[in-house]
């Protein structure tokens, strides 16, 4: 990995998603700057980037495919949608819609202190940690690995989904939860508290990527990326892998868990849709058409691939599934590294692509 | 054949001439001892129906006379008529129930009129007599008997019964079975029995007998009560539990031992019916599971055993499957009507070749390159996925197919308690049955099958000694595919048919694969079978949702234990 001072491409991205929330904070601050739906659809935008942050460094720098990241999006989505809604019934009084339906009086025992946030922030922590370490554990012990364990993630995501849409639950079923009113005491609705959340996970997605670049430029990042391109080596060397793996993908994990406590509010629903495999597969979309093993090209692919995906469905949704299956076959015929290798191409050499498409060194 | 035929004509008619027709017929069985006792009974037969038909014919006229004067007067012998009306549903000729029917109806809808000279019912095609059935018009200053609300119920519940025994048409036999049901105990005991023993449609034939039934348990005549108990538990169901479990509260429970010894009996008999018809059918249901499991996995399987590349577009096969078998029955329909009762079978080399088809050019525009690259390979599967279903959204809509279910498929033989032994799901078991004979043979007994046998083994060593893999890659990849458009054709008649269908059985059947070991039949065999039972013994106990949760909780512990499945092919661990 390059030193920070010359790597141009971090730089920028850096620069402008520092940009960005200096933007929002101004919209928040004066009258003048973005409206509170282009606040929301940036936010948006950066809580899904912080997911492919997470996918990008458990697939793209240790190479193990996870087709259900969205399981951990979804906890960190679920929970802070349970503190929203207990919150907003402290403050306002206001029985959530699912407990109305079911004909339940009372929050169930489970929901007890979820008002409070740091609460509801450590049981992300743990029940995120809990799922990913042992599943981690199990599977990297006996070493499941490549097509295996992806499709073992995916088994698992769906399972969840399965699970939430019961009705009986106590998460809300197949309706999921909704009607937030409250976040922190304020009105959820309000313009300036809406471009606030923005704001807040646009910080997330810099203080992530430089988290993530930290962790990478150190020992551990050489390891990581020792471990990808050559496991069996590593460990004859004398490294234990496992325990490699295994902090890696729990810290994926947590990372996930944390873009769905970003998105979760700006959305203000959530219901087992998000569990749904497709939309891990998705992730794992954007970070192939940005770039595998790029910070930035996780980053760029995420809000690219989002942002025509918000255009399109406005416009013309009958396209949109066209177009992406399109993008990925391009992808992964043409661009194995996605844009990174498109901005690698000289216009002025024709044969780049070819010569790209073979010479590059592949993942397994 | 021909001469057969004949010289038997030739015998009948001397039979006739002669007029010895036991004689020879049982003396060719050589049983000369019982023809005269035969011949007796015949005659006595003739004598009887000889003297005795003339003067019922005779009596029934004299009855109807009589029914006709009731019928014209007061309210008290209308009821009267009203019962012998159903009397006649019950017990009467086949000629008389006729007679009666249009007279039932008449009086009903006030199309009958008393006259000087008895009964005219008036209808659209020309009014003519209740009684002779003549031509006649009504003579002038006639009346219509007017119905009370007590002699309109009798009378409609005299029509429903003669709609039960003289209806042309299964639907009004069953609407007439329902109006009665609710009033069977103040019926004639065997009108139901005699109504389901002339009726042609099995169903209704099934209704009648159980209201048959439960006509007999509620009569007040003790040793009746007691057959029909008898009757009863041998066709043991939940219905008929219910039914002989309300017993428990009848008085006749408490004072009469014999009938209390029945009745246990009875609830005895039909629990263990009841407990072993469940068994079965549980049995049943998680072997047909298994076998569109198997269906589903099996091509996934070969793919994955001989490549590595876990087939996303698998689901989409199947799908594609199931629409070229429509698009086969809708050909048929326009084509050939006469053969439509037969497409499943006629789609089967359709189905399979068309998915073939776009599993080659799968292969050979967008996984030939990606060989080297499995996780990559499972995107771009993805996006083919993606795209099929997006496109027969476009072409086709997003409704469920219609699809005709053929008589060999309808219905089923019911075998003890609730389990019937459904045709639909026997189709789907003996599909998969025929799929995994037809590839084993084709994995062991020709080339295409050791060559591929050889590559999943070793891909470079069979690349070696000459075997084409590049070739040998795209078959099996259109095998594999072919196969799964045929679990689609199998699904078809049982299943909704949509451009969603393939997302359901995507990740249970690579459960299937992971479990079951990379690129074995019998492995894939076993773990459907497994999970299939495992699935179906679960679901009443926790539910679908438990069953699938726990089912994956069991394959991820079990791949612990071992990591390349059940029947892996021993080799180095990485």
């Amino acid at each position: 990995m390059k030193p920070l001072a010359s790597d141009r491409a971090f730089l920028i991205l850096l620069a402008a998603v520092l940009a960005v929330v200096l933007l929002l904070v101004i919209s928040i601050a004066t009258p003048f700057g973005l409206s509170a739906y282009l606040a929301n659809v940036i936010g948006q935008l950066a809580a899904f980037a912080v997911l492919a942050l997470s996918l990008d460094l458990i697939w793209g720098y240790l190479g193990i495919l996870s087709l259900g990241h969205g399981l951990f999006f979804g906890i960190g989505g679920y929970v802070v949608a349970m503190h929203l809604l207990k919150h907003s019934h402290e403050v306002t009084g206001k029985v959530p819609d699912f407990m109305q339906f079911m004909g339940w009086a009372e929050f169930p025992f489970y929901w007890t202190g979820f008002g409070f946030f740091p609460y509801a922030l450590l049981v992300t922590a743990v029940v995120t940690l809990l799922i990913s370490g042992v599943f981690g554990y199990v599977s990297f012990r006996s070493r499941v690995g490549g097509v295996y364990f992806a499709i073992t993630t995916q088994a698992l995501v769906y399972v969840a989904m399965l699970l939430m849409f019961r009705n009986d639950t106590g998460f809300g079923g197949n309706n999921g939860m909704t009607g937030f009113t409250v976040v922190f005491g304020w009105p959820i609705g309000g313009s300036r508290v809406v471009i606030a959340m923005a704001a807040v996970s646009v910080l997330m997605l810099g203080l992530t990527l430089l988290g993530c670049r930290m962790l990478l430029a150190g020992r551990f990042g050489v390891l990581m990326i020792a471990a990808r391109d050559d496991e069996v080596r590593l460990r004859t060397l004398g490294y234990e892998t496992l325990r490699l793996k295994l902090v890696v993908w729990c810290l994926s994990a947590l990372i996930a868990a944390l873009a769905g406590m970003l998105y979760v509010p700006q959305v203000g629903i959530i219901n087992p849709r998000l569990l749904a495999p497709e939309l891990s597969l998705e992730i794992a979309v954007w970070v192939a058409i940005g770039g595998r093993g790029h910070l930035v090209g996780a980053v760029i692919g995420a809000v690219l691939v989002n942002a025509v995906k918000f255009w399109l469905s406005v416009a013309a949704p009958e396209l949109w599934p066209f177009i992406l299956s399109g993008l990925i076959v391009l992808v992964v015929l043409v661009f194995p590294n996605g844009l990174v290798d498109l901005a690698k191409l000289k216009l002025v050499r024709p044969t780049g692509l070819k010569h790209m498409a073979s010479g590059t060194p592949e993942l397994r | 054949m021909a001469i057969q035929r004949c010289s038997q004509a030739r015998s009948i008619q001397s039979l006739w001439l002669t007029g010895d027709w036991f004689g020879r017929l049982s003396a060719r069985k050589g049983r000369q001892r019982s023809v005269h006792m035969m011949r007796r009974v015949f005659i006595a037969a003739i004598l009887f129906v000889a003297v005795w038909a003339p003067s019922l014919l005779v009596a029934a006229e004299a009855g109807r006379a009589d029914l006709m004067g009731k019928l014209c007067g007061d309210a008290a012998s209308l009821g009267d008529v009203g019962r012998a009306l159903v009397g006649i549903a019950a017990d009467g000729s086949q000629d008389e129930r006729a007679w009666a029917t249009p007279v039932a109806r008449a009086v009903i809808d006030r199309k009958l009129t008393c006259d000087t000279k008895g009964a005219v019912v008036i209808s659209g095609e020309g009014s003519f007599d209740a009684l002779t059935r003549e031509q006649r018009v009504a003579v002038e200053g006639g009346r219509s008997p007017f119905l009370n609300l007590k002699n309109r119920a009798l009378f409609e519940t005299a029509v429903a019964a003669l709609a039960l025994r003289t209806a042309p048409d299964p639907t009004q036999r069953g609407a007439a079975l329902r109006t009665l049901e609710r009033q069977a105990a103040g019926l004639p005991e065997h009108l139901f029995e005699a109504a389901a023993e002339q009726e042609s449609d099995a169903g209704l034939r099934a209704q009648m007998t159980a209201v048959a039934q439960a006509a007999a348990l509620n009569s007040a005549d003790p040793a009746k009560r007691i057959g029909a108990l008898k009757r009863i538990s041998a066709t043991p169901d939940r219905r008929a539990l219910t039914q002989v479990r309300a017993l428990v509260a009848d008085p006749a429970y408490a004072g009469d031992p014999e009938f209390k010894r029945a009745v246990d009996a009875a609830i005895a008999t039909i629990e263990r019916g009841i407990t072993a018809g469940d068994v079965l059918a549980a049995l049943y249901n998680g072997l047909s599971f298994a076998s569109i499991l198997f269906m589903a996995a099996i091509g996934l399987a070969v793919i994955f055993g001989l490549m590595g590349v876990i087939n996303l577009a698998q689901g989409e096969m199947i799908m594609i499957g199931a629409y070229v078998t429509w698009m086969v029955q809708e050909g048929l329909r326009r084509l050939a009507p006469a053969l439509l009762d037969w497409y499943l079978i006629i789609a089967i080399p359709a189905a399979f070749l068309v998915t073939a088809a776009v599993g080659i050019a799968l292969e050979a525009i967008l996984l030939r390159h990606l060989y080297r690259r499995p996780l990559m390979s499972l995107l771009a599967t993805w996006a083919v996925s993606l795209f099929l279903i997006n496109l027969v959204r476009v072409t086709f809509g997003t409704q469920n197919l219609n699809f005709v279910t053929p008589f060999y498929v309808a219905g089923g033989v019911p075998v003890i308690g609730d389990f019937i032994f459904t045709w639909n799901r026997m189709f789907a078991i003996a599909f998969a049955v025929l799929t995994l004979g037809i590839t084993w043979g084709l994995m062991r007994l020709t080339p295409l099958g050791l060559n591929i046998r050889a590559v999943t083994q070793n891909r470079t060593m069979a690349g070696c000694i000459g075997i084409p893999v590049r070739r040998v890659d795209t078959m099996a990849f259109g095998l594999g595919s072919g196969l799964a458009g045929l679990a689609g054709l199998a699904l078809a008649p049982i299943y909704s048919v949509n451009p969603q269908m393939g997302q359901n059985f995507i990740i249970d059947s690579f459960m299937v694969v992971v479990l079951g070991g990379v690129g074995t039949i019998v492995g894939t065999v076993v773990a459907a079978l497994g999970i299939g039972q495992i699935n179906v013994l679960i679901e009443p106990m926790w539910g679908a949702v438990a069953a699938k949760v726990i089912v994956l909780m069991m394959i991820i512990a079990f791949l612990q234990w071992r990591p390349e499945g059940l029947f892996a092919i021993k080799g180095r661990r990485k």
